[in-house]
């Protein structure tokens, strides 16, 4: 100053303020590279799991009929062989299951064979994990408990420092002041509005 | 050579809105045909059940077959298979797969519906009551509730009154042929009367209390009773 004196208190002041955004940034944005592989894993499983009525988000499934060649050995493993042979399947079953009088049960990691001993009638049902959306559902689902609970925690709070952080992130008018305003209120007003639509719970 | 004639542009624009339009039009005529031609919910709307009831829920769409819906799979081994009946019983006991076939077998075509909104109606379910399974374990007069367990600590629970009804069963086979992996295999339960979380995939036990306890989906938000006809879907 060319008087020498000191700044007016209140810029001081204002130039304090102002310097908390770029703090705030910082930590948003550090924050927000660090929610990125979470934020996928719910986003791509909630969006799996939310149409559970149309497909099934785990498992893509198998069910097919086969019919053997009569008859069958009587003795239960010659029979798996044969049945096994006949279906062109080479691997081992990990189970050969007498469930009834006419039914063989061949297990298997991923599929079941039934075969009806009597009939010949084979019924071949199981299912095979989709391999990234099952990991997915099952992280977002909290199946496996334990410590995922505290990283799913930690990571709600995260969000909400994120959305919270976020409504600070621009001063003026396409700020909290302004725009950003307007459309928080938007954004607030869609679970409202479905509440007071839908009747609520 | 004058490339982006604003004119041509527009006319491009306008034909591009008209056809996205058009699509629209016929998907969604396609789509109302197709709810209009759902003649298996509009017939199971028109029928009624013995005590009084319609057949179909409210809120209901009939589909053909069940859905897998998910959940942690158990071992679908019958060689490895145990079902525990056990709590508030005077003679608890374990069966296996076999010693379960060998039990009196029921086959009943029941109406199961999913609180997803799809029934399936006269699906035929075979497997031993649990009624029966509760005779044979002399059940307490402690006993008020029934708590079916599955694979990877799973449950549900209704009242013992609905968990002894006849239609409840215990189920290995699903229209005549053995029970799928997707659901359930090799046993499950069946309460037709319930939405269709009550009956338990993987299924490994079953427990008698004199309390009740909500279970996997009753403290994940879903209703403790799950009558379908009241629309308890919900919390």
């Amino acid at each position: 100053m060319p008087d020498g004196a000191g700044e007016p208190k209140a810029a001081s002041r204002r130039r304090r303020k102002l310097a908390l955004r770029p703090w705030l940034r910082a930590l948003h944005r550090d924050v927000g590279y660090f929610a990125v592989g979470l934020t996928v894993v719910y986003a791509v499983s909630g969006l799996a799991v939310n149409h559970l009525k149309d497909w099934d988000p785990n498992f893509k499934q198998v069910s097919r009929t086969h019919q053997l060649a009569l008859p069958l050995p009587t003795d239960d493993d010659a029979a798996s062989k044969s049945a096994l042979r006949a279906l062109g399947v080479r691997e081992e079953p990990r189970e050969v299951y007498r469930a009834s009088e006419t039914q063989l049960d061949l297990v298997f990691d991923q599929r079941t064979f039934h075969v009806d001993t009597k009939s010949g009638i084979v019924h071949e049902e199981g299912q095979a994990a989709r391999p990234l959306l099952r990991v997915a559902n099952w992280l977002h689902l909290n199946r496996g408990k334990r410590a995922w609970t505290y990283v799913a925690d930690s990571y709600a709070v995260f969000l909400l420092f994120l959305a919270l952080s976020g409504l600070f992130m621009i001063p003026g008018r396409k700020g909290l002041l302004g725009r950003g305003a307007l459309i928080v209120a938007l954004g607030a007003a869609i679970p409202i509005a479905y509440v007071v639509l839908s009747g609520g719970p | 050579m004058n490339r982006f004639n604003p004119e041509i542009e527009q006319a491009l624009a306008r034909r591009r809105f008209i056809q996205a339009a058009g699509a629209g039009t016929v998907i969604m005529a396609l789509g109302s045909l197709y709810v209009l031609s759902d003649d298996l919910t509009r017939e199971a709307k028109a029928q009624t059940r013995s005590d009084g009831r319609p057949r179909l829920p409210p809120g209901q769409r009939v589909i053909q077959a069940l859905k897998p819906m998910g959940g942690e799979p158990g071992d679908p081994s019958p060689g490895n298979y145990r079902l525990r009946v056990h709590g508030e019983v005077e003679a608890p006991f374990e069966l296996g797969f076999a010693e379960l076939l060998a039990l009196p077998q029921v086959e009943q075509a029941l109406d199961v519906h999913c609180v997803t909104t799809w029934s399936v109606l006269g699906a035929k379910w075979q497997g031993v009551r649990v009624s029966d399974l509760a005779e044979r374990a002399k059940l307490k007069k402690s006993a008020r509730y029934v708590i079916f367990e599955a694979a990877h600590g799973y449950t549900s629970n209704v009242a013992l009154r609905d968990a002894l009804k006849p239609t409840v069963m215990v189920a290995h086979r699903l229209n005549g042929t053995p029970l799928a992996r997707a659901h359930g295999a090799p046993v499950r339960a069946v309460l037709p009367d319930f939405y269709f979380w009550k009956s338990a995939k993987w299924l490994t036990g079953i427990r008698f209390s004199d309390h009740d306890e909500p279970g996997y989906w009753e403290t994940r938000g879903y209703s403790n009773h799950a009558d379908p006809w009241k629309e308890e879907r919900y919390a």
